[in-house]
């Protein structure tokens, strides 16, 4: 998400660059651009030496395992290698699609990141705007501080804590439970509650870092739109209902849009350590799919379709929701 | 000053200031309560009586996570993937932003875009495992440190830095006759230290709380770093495993939140000084409203 924020300027920057560019198109002769582009080479030669290792990074990373993207539709051999692997055409997908675990894998990634976005989307809002109204500038810096601790600790660490404390046998949530006369629930081995259990770790470890942006665009309102409201008879509840929300609304706009264009892009690292052959059935997501029964069950061709399709899916998505707030609002990424 | 304070304390006051009491408990007991969970007894602990401080204070699992070999390699595992790692992040970050930055590069908006386009669409988990395999890195440092070894993002947040550095700076360095190696290394990195440690810091956590690409390259348990080890303890419960003789009077509970208490020391450690560069680095991307 946050990717696309900058990328929403470096994108702007190329494409001004261009339209530059074309500018001087129509001017210029194509020999004087190609003499003027090798004059330009040869001056930024020592640039481009600096360049050089990126540029290899990029090309060696980035660029060439997308040809390996080929075994998707070859039956791959580790013997043979990619190139001499021999094709099959779709046949990975058809079996994929064919399939029980293509509908499963579909929703569980929907639902869970529908979810994901339908509590973790607005609890930062809420956070940032509860922060705001606190007078006691202490305990509103303290718990301002406090909030960007989860973030700071690892996958693994959240998720052992969330394992400790829904422990059915003495974990914090079930002993409460107890206390109001419940019975204990195996959280980790039930199916049905497994998304609660990834929105709700996202909820601990993500809420105050995704304040971060909302806090800003609060101390940016003009304090005097709160006296001009307080002249008017305007209460405090109201004042958040008419002035801070509106203020902010933007900023919301915009980050609600990033975040609906990334929906598909679940945290499988969590997934992987929170869920169990207990809870594939709500658990199990196109990525950790593709770990498990590609690359740990050596299905090289099937693991790199699933894959394959689903980072098309993922990105006929943003393309589509940045079409919409193109429309809609002045935000998007191109 | 206070009893003023008091007077025009609403009862909304009153709710807000109770719902942040309770937030900030809520973000801070899970850390407190692996803490103490650490430091008590077996006994204690089974029961499910730990709940604000130690019971049967002792430093039993610490001992016993010290006295084998597994915890203390894996730690030397992070710290050397960990230096190792930003190292790398950092010399290739500033080699590609800089050039990048500057106007009269060659080919600028060409490999701009080439770079924007990884950050949309990948070659995907199995390709990119070929291709350390083939490259006959796998179950080396190579193989976690240099398929990361650029963070688009952050290489973005850097190239934007190098961007509002003053032009004449670099014309005058020009006309003393300076090469753009000696501009970039005399000038432009040692000007960058605000931007290094903010992306460095990102960089740090990264390579610190890293599991999956371990879990992915490293076949060999003694390469394992400690987010791996962490994550077996904690997967496959194996600790009885590894450690054949767990003393009667400590459960692997304990163990595995002193194992996670020991490898927090850090984090905890740079938290108080890297909050300011961790908001900066949050806002550096961030909208304006």
């Amino acid at each position: 998400m946050r990717e696309n924020q900058t990328t929403v300027n470096t994108v702007k920057q190329i494409k001004q660059n261009s339209e530059k560019a074309s500018l001087r198109k129509e001017k210029i002769s194509l020999k004087s651009r190609c003499i003027a582009s090798y004059h330009k080479f040869l001056k930024s030669r020592q640039l481009l030496i600096l360049f050089l290792p990126g540029l290899i990074f990029y090309l060696l990373f980035r660029y060439a395992p997308m040809y390996g993207i080929l075994i998707a539709f070859k039956k791959y051999s580790p013997f043979l290698g990619v190139s001499k692997s021999p094709w099959i055409g779709l046949g990975n997908f058809k079996n994929f699609f064919n399939s029980p675990d293509f509908f499963m894998l579909f929703r569980n990634t929907l639902l869970i990141g529908f979810y994901n976005l339908l509590w973790n989307f607005p609890a930062p809002v809420i956070f940032a705007i509860i922060l705001n109204e606190s007078r006691i500038q202490k305990l509103k810096k303290g718990v301002q501080t406090v909030s960007y601790l989860p973030s700071f600790l690892s996958t693994v660490i959240v998720c052992s804590m969330a394992i400790d404390f829904l422990s059915p046998s003495g974990g914090v949530i079930n002993r409460i439970i107890q206390f109001f006369g419940g019975k204990p629930i195996y959280f980790m081995i039930k199916p049905e509650w497994f998304r609660t259990v990834y929105v709700a770790t996202g909820m601990w470890s993500g809420t105050g870092t995704s304040s971060i942006v909302y806090l800003a665009a609060l101390t940016n309102i003009d304090p005097q739109l709160y006296e001009a409201g307080r002249v008017d008879g305007c209460g405090r509840l109201r004042s958040i209902w008419h002035i801070t929300i509106p203020s902010i609304l933007p900023t919301v706009i915009t980050m609600l849009i990033l975040n609906v264009g990334s929906i598909i892009n679940v945290g499988y690292e969590k997934i992987l350590i929170l869920y169990n052959a207990a809870t594939y059935s709500t658990a199990d997501v196109f990525s950790t799919y593709v770990y498990r029964r590609g690359l740990q069950g050596g299905n090289f061709g099937l693991g790199t379709a699933v894959d394959l399709f689903n980072s098309v899916i993922a990105l006929i998505l943003l393309v589509l929701t940045n079409a919409i707030s193109r429309k809609l609002t002045e935000t998007s990424l191109w | 000053m206070v009893k003023s304070m008091l007077k025009r304390f609403t009862t909304l006051d009153y709710v807000i200031t109770i719902i942040l009491l309770g937030l900030g408990f809520v973000f801070l007991y899970p850390v407190y309560y692996t803490i103490i969970v650490s430091f008590s007894d077996t006994y204690n602990i089974t029961a499910g009586n730990v709940k604000f401080w130690p019971l049967g204070f002792n430093v039993l699992a610490y001992k016993q996570i010290l006295s084998n070999n597994r915890v203390p390699l894996a730690y030397w595992n992070t710290i050397l993937y960990t230096a190792v790692g930003v190292m790398v992040n950092l010399s290739m970050t500033a080699l590609t932003a800089y050039p990048l930055s500057r106007k009269n590069m060659w080919g600028r908006s060409f490999f701009m875009k080439m770079i924007t386009f990884t950050m949309f669409f990948s070659g995907g988990m199995i390709p990119m495992f070929l291709l350390v395999s083939s490259l006959g890195m796998l179950n080396t440092i190579w193989s976690i440190v240099l398929p990361n070894a650029i963070w688009t993002y952050q290489m973005l947040i850097v190239r934007s830095f190098y961007m509002s550095i003053p032009e004449s700076l670099h014309e005058s360095a020009n006309i003393d006759g300076a090469s753009e190696f000696r501009i970039f290394l005399q000038i432009m990195v040692p000007l960058s230290k605000p931007a290094f440690a903010t992306v460095g810091l990102f960089f740090f956590m990264g390579h610190w709380n890293n599991y999956l690409a371990p879990l992915i390259y490293l076949k060999d348990p003694a390469k394992y770093p400690l987010q791996v080890v962490l994550r077996q303890m904690l997967i496959n419960d194996d600790t009885a495993n590894y450690n054949l003789a767990i003393p009667d009077n400590l459960t692997p509970e304990a163990m595995k939140n002193a194992t996670i208490v020991v490898s927090m020391i850090p984090v905890m450690l740079i938290y108080p000084f890297a909050q300011k560069y961790f908001v900066k680095g949050m806002m550096l991307g961030a909208v304006k409203g």
